[in-house]
Parts: C-alpha cells; structure tokens; sequence
C-alpha cells in the first residue's frame, strides 16, 4: 500500500488561535480514514491547508508522493472535494451543476456526459435532474453536492461532514455510497463530529480535539484506550441504596448510574465480567427485565482522553 | 473555455436579480424619465422668462458673457430664451425677484457667474444650465480669440478689430447649436438629455454586480463555489477573464437593449458622432465592469452586501451626475469637484454630453481617458489581490 497523502508537523494559526497544532498522519490507498472531533477542532481547516487553499504555518503536506501547491494541477486533476458547504449554481439544474464542475477536470464532452449521468445515478437523483437546487430538500442537495465533486471520478476525495443535517434514509444513501467509493478504489479523507458515522465507515480513525490529534488507530483499537470493556444496562425496579453499595463489590466494576429504572454498569477489562453479574443478580434475587451489554462507543475514548463528551 | 463561458452565460441570464438590475432597471427608469419629461413638455411649455442681470463693473468687462446673454435674450429671435433687465446693484435685482418679477438674477463677482432663484423649478433649472454652458464656452472662445489675435499679430496686422473678432467667434459657436435651452425635434428639452445619459451611465456601472458576481464564484476566500474552482486543475486567471468576458458581453447587450429602447422609443438624441458613442459606451462598461472585479477580489462580505453596495454607489454616482436633476451636479461640481472628478458616472455622463454639445472632442475625451485610467487603477488593484492563490483565513 502507498501512501496517498502525507501530512508532517501541518500548523495552522487564524491570528493568536491554533487551529491546528504540528499534526502529522498519512492516508493509505484504498482505505477510508476518518477524522473525528467536535466542532471547532479543527477538521475543516485541515483539509483546507491539504488542498493548499489555506497557508499554513508549519509543516509539509504530499499527495500522490508529490508537494502540493495550488497550480500542482497533475495532482489536482486526481483530487475530489466536497466541502462542508453546500456549493451549487442556483441558476443551474442538478445536471447543469454536476455538468459544470465536472467540464472543470474533463473537457471531451462524450466522456463527460457518461460520467455525469453515472454520477446522477450513483447519487440517485436521476428523477431530479431537470430541477434547480432551490426545488430539492436538504438531503438531495447534499446528494447533489457530493455528486458535483465526485463526478469526474478522482482518485483521492476529501469529504467533509457531508451528512450535517440530512435525514436518516439520505444519510444512510450517502454512507452506502462513500463505501461503494472506496469499493471501487477511491481513497478517501472523511471528517465528522458523528462517532456513529465514524464507527460505520471508516477503516482508521483520528480522533481530533483543539487542532492536535489525541488517538488514532481502527475502532477497536481505540476502544481498547476507553479504559472501560463493556457497559451492562438492565431495568431493575427499585433498586435499594444498600443493594446498589453491595453491586459495586463486584470485581472489575468501574461505575454505576441507577437513574429511573435503568441501572448502568460499567466494567473495566477482565475475565467473565457478564457472568460475575449475573450470578449476583440471582443471588440477591433482583428481578429485572431487558438486560444488554455494549461494547464502549467512540464516546467514552473521548471522554477517557479528554475528559469531556464529544457530543452533548 | 466555452464549457466556462457556456455557463457563465447560462447561470448569469437566468438570475433574475442581474438582469433586473443590469437590464430591466435602466429601460424602467427611462420609461418613468419619458413620461415625467412629456408632462413638463406638454404642461408647461417652455416660454421666455424674466432674468435680470446685475450690471456692475465685472459684468461690464465680461463681453463674451454680454454677447452671449444678448443673444439669448434678442426680441424675435428664434433662439430668445430671456427677457433682461438690467439693475445698476444687486439689492434692486433682489427686490424684482422678491416681487416675482423675475424668475433669477445673475451676477459675475471674481469672474464667477452666480445665478440666484427663489424656487426650483423647469426655468430655474434652465437658467442655471444655459450659464454654466456659457460659462464654459466662454473659457473656449477666449482661446481661439487669443488665438486669433496672436495669428494676426504674428501676421504683422496693427490694426486689430477685437470686437469683430468676438462676434464672429461668438457667432461661429452659436450656430454649432450649443447652450440653445430649444426644443429639440422629439420635443425633448434639450436639458433633459442628461439625465437619459446618467441612465447609460447606471447601465454601464451596474455591470459592476456582473463582474463582481463572476468574480466571487472563482475566489475561494469569497464563495464555497470559489473553492471548488481553486482546487480543479483550472488555470485561474483564464477562469477569471473568460467569466469578466462573459460578464462584459452580458453588459454589452444590456447596453444595446437601453439604447434600443431609449432611441427608437422614447428617441432621445445622442448626437450623430455614432463610433464615439459606441466607444464611450464600450469603456464605460469596462469601468463598470471593473469596479465590479475590484469589489469582487478586495472587499471581503457576502455576495449580497457587495450587490447592495455596488447598487448604492451606482445609484449616489448617478445622482451626482445629474440622475434627478442637474441642479445636483452643479452643487456637486462647485462645492466637492473631486467627487465627480472620480466618479465614473460623471465621466460616462459628461462624454456623452460633451459629445452632444461640443463640436470638438477634446472634452469627450477627457472623459474616456478618464474611465480609462479608472478602469487601470481598479483593475491593477485587483490583480495584486488576485495573485493570491493562498489564503490566510477563508
Ligand atoms: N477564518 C477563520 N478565522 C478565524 N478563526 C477561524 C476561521 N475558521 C475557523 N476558525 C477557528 O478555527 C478553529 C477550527 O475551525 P474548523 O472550522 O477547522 O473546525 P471544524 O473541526 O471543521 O469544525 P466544524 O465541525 O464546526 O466544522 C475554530 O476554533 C474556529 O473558530
Ligand atoms: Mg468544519
């Protein structure tokens, strides 16, 4: 596998504020790298400086093995982006708009066509391609969007939080599509502030917080660095202070939470912790109803490293 | 190139804020300056009207300006515009037009003329532009006389007849048509005339929401749709003139369309010099055009705030060349002379008034020079903050 872009010690400042601080990461063919991080942290102005649309102030930035600079048009013409915002012509019709910024990498116009009508089709607005941007709901806009900045079918595509504010079936299309991308062997740089989304698609993580990474690696491995292995959650009516005391004598539990009738448990690593659980349960005889166990989310590492949540 | 221009052209003719502002509203302010202006034509035709002047020793030294007001004021000539009185000071000239016997009084102190009304109304206005216009030819005769004068020197002639060297200059100017408040065969009157010309002038300036429009849509620290473009394998300087271009075409035909509309319907005189029109035109639209590219590339706000911008500072630019009403632009040109002397509607307007009004061309071509340089500056200007291909901050 090679390296599709390298980014070393990549600082940037908006005057006294450090966006993004000496961040370094690599993104290999093929693969789906996510990175995740509240607002604010940082995403955008990262793909931003990669695409040397913003100065940097610090660090050094390869794509295709090659240092990329804003007239690198070898390396641009390989290069799909889609920004956070939606950027479409009102005046123009979906085809028009895909059309357009298509004709921006692909000049003979057969060629063109096909691939603008393959795009219409992969984004599934063949139904809406005589309409105008203002006739389409949120979600087919952002489809419309994705679709203006993948038509020319790239190489490498930056897509950046492309799902704020779509409706679930939407959102679900353009996930399934971002995999369909990758599956047919587009590398890809994707940023969210979704732990959900992150979790789905992509191969690797970078979790970001105030410009500087604080862990990477696939979601299990990250999920190792939660500090927590599973979170039990079972509905127990009334459960007594003392019980609740007693509970925590179990090995292994980290914390509980009993709020209405939901009792939250919370277990570091170790051997058979389910079991240790429900061996008590029926000891005690503590009826309950509804007992599921999670393995920890993208949440709880965050809150592991930074101590705060990434969504409220 | 054509892809870019193709839709460029497409995505601009289907704004209907553009062509509202670029196409419609000009013929629309004509059409309401056409039915104001027949009003007038047909309330109140325009009679010879009471002025006095004020005959104190300046007066009496002026000739040029005698002459001129003489003519104007001849019983049975064609041309009579004025019935004079003469006043011996300026309390009696006061006291007439406190009575309401005049409509005005002029009164040359430190060889300026100064015209003095109580209301503003059609003569008032008149008067006011029929002095300025002599005023101004006055400073052009006195040249060729001097001019007249040194040649028959130089000829060894001793015995010079200055006064016949005055009327026929006098003469010669007159009969060219100019400062004559007539009718002209539309039954426009002849003052008018500028107020369609700062509507060309509009024209021409709101171009500047074309270009601007254009522009924002290639930067990436301006538009979304700008950043899209910068990271395409695009040249962005072939980007950015191929959509001036279009930008400038659309103008162009926004142009052609006021001119249609404002000679064959409403058929207002422009003169017979058709090239020079056509090329003041042309450079105005440039200015505009570039005063757009210059607010698209420096100032930093949202597409919409700039838009009201350019339409602001279009619409001012116009008012203080004449838009409603010339009294504007003469309290313009003698209180702030510079603010006309930089304002492109004033340069577009007065070419094509000099064109109309002057024989020779040399005021006509101040005004072209001076878009030009106008349109220079702004566009050099914009270059420097084109070159950036980088941003700190978008
Ligand atoms: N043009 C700018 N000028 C000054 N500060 C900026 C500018 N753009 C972003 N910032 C600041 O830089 C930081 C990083 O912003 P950035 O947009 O990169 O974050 P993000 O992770 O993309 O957030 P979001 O999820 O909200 O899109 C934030 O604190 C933001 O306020
Ligand atoms: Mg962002």
């Amino acid at each position: 596998m090679s390296k599709v872009i390298e980014v070393k010690d990549l600082t940037k400042k908006y005057k006294e504020l450090t966006a993004v601080d000496h961040l370094s990461f690599n993104l290999e063919e093929g693969e789906i790298l996510g990175l995740l991080g509240p607002n604010g942290s940082g995403k955008s102005t990262t793909i931003n400086c990669i695409l040397s649309l913003l100065t940097m102030n610090e660090g050094e930035i390869k794509i295709f093995g090659k240092e990329m600079k804003p007239n690198a048009y070898d390396i641009k013409k390989d290069i799909g982006v889609i920004f956070q915002e939606v950027a479409v012509f009102e005046e123009l019709t979906v085809y028009e708009n895909i059309d357009y910024f298509c004709g921006l990498y692909i000049n003979n116009k057969q060629e063109r066509k096909e691939k603008v009508e393959k795009a219409i089709e992969f984004v599934g607005l063949s139904e809406f391609k005589k309409f105008y941007p203002k006739q389409l709901s949120g979600g087919l806009l952002r489809r419309l969007n994705i679709a203006c900045g993948i038509a020319h079918e790239p190489k490498l595509i930056f897509l950046d939080e492309p799902t704020v504010a779509v409706d679930p079936q939407s959102r679900n299309n353009i996930l399934e599509g971002i995999k369909a991308l990758r599956d047919k062997g587009a590398t890809i740089l994707y940023t969210t502030h979704y732990m959900e989304e992150a979790e789905i698609l992509c191969d690797r993580i970078i979790i970001m917080d105030k410009g500087k990474i604080i862990a990477q690696g696939t979601k299990n491995e990250l999920k190792e660095l939660a500090g927590i292995e599973e979170k039990v959650t079972l509905e127990v009516e009334n459960l007594p202070q003392e019980k609740q005391e007693k509970l925590k004598k179990i090995p292994n539990i980290e914390e509980i939470k009993y709020e209405g009738n939901q009792l939250m448990i919370s277990f570091q690593k170790g051997e058979n912790n389910f079991t240790h659980l429900l061996e008590w349960l029926k000891q005690e005889k503590i009826s309950y109803d509804g007992i599921y166990s999670e393995k920890p989310s993208l949440n709880d590492v965050f809150l592991q490293l930074t101590g705060k949540e990434l969504r409220d | 190139m054509i892809h870019q221009f193709t839709y460029a052209l497409k995505s601009l003719f289907r704004n209907k804020m553009l062509i509202f502002w670029t196409f419609a509203f000009p013929i629309i302010m004509a059409f309401f300056f056409n039915i104001a202006f027949s009003n007038i034509v047909e309330d109140e035709k325009l009679d010879v009207f009471p002025i006095a002047i004020v005959q104190n020793q300046e007066w009496n030294n002026d000739e040029i300006f005698q002459k001129s007001i003489e003519t104007l004021g001849k019983e049975n000539s064609e041309d009579r515009l004025f019935s004079l009185h003469y006043t011996a000071n300026e309390q009696e000239a006061k006291k007439l037009l406190e009575d309401e016997e005049i409509t005005g009084y002029l009164i040359v102190e430190k060889e300026e003329p100064k015209i003095v009304v109580k209301k503003s109304g059609i003569e008032e206005t008149v008067f006011q532009n029929v002095i300025q216009e002599i005023e101004k030819q006055k400073n052009i005769v006195v040249d060729l006389i001097t001019q007249k004068i040194e040649e028959q020197m130089k000829q060894g002639i001793t015995t010079i007849d200055q006064e016949k060297i005055i009327n026929e200059e006098l003469q010669s100017v007159q009969e060219k048509g100019t400062y004559t408040a007539q009718k002209n065969e539309n039954n426009h009157l002849d003052y008018t005339m500028i107020e369609y010309y700062t509507l060309i002038a509009m024209a021409c300036l709101y171009g500047a929401i074309l270009g601007m429009t254009a522009i924002n849509n290639l930067l990436a620290n301006m538009s979304t749709k700008g950043m899209r473009v910068s990271v395409a394998p695009v040249k962005r300087m072939k980007m950015i003139i191929s959509s001036s271009l279009v930008a400038l075409v659309a103008q162009l035909i926004g142009l052609v369309l006021l001119f249609a509309f404002t000679l064959l319907i409403i058929k207002v005189d422009y003169g017979e010099k058709i090239f020079p029109i056509i090329l003041l035109a042309f450079v105005g639209a440039l200015a505009g055009l570039s005063l757009g590219v210059f607010v698209g590339t420096v100032l930093k706000r949202k597409e919409d705030t700039k838009m009201g911008i350019l339409i602001a500072v279009t619409m001012l630019g116009c008012f203080f060349s004449g838009m409603m009403g010339i009294t504007m632009k003469y309290i313009i040109d003698t209180a702030v002379p510079i603010v006309n002397k930089i304002n492109p509607a004033s340069m577009i307007t007065d070419g094509f008034y000099a064109l109309y009004y002057y024989s020779g061309l040399e005021r006509y071509w101040v005004n072209v020079i001076s878009l030009i340089i106008f349109s220079i500056v702004l566009i050099a200007l914009s270059t420097i903050a084109l070159r950036r291909q980088k941003y700190d901050s978008i």
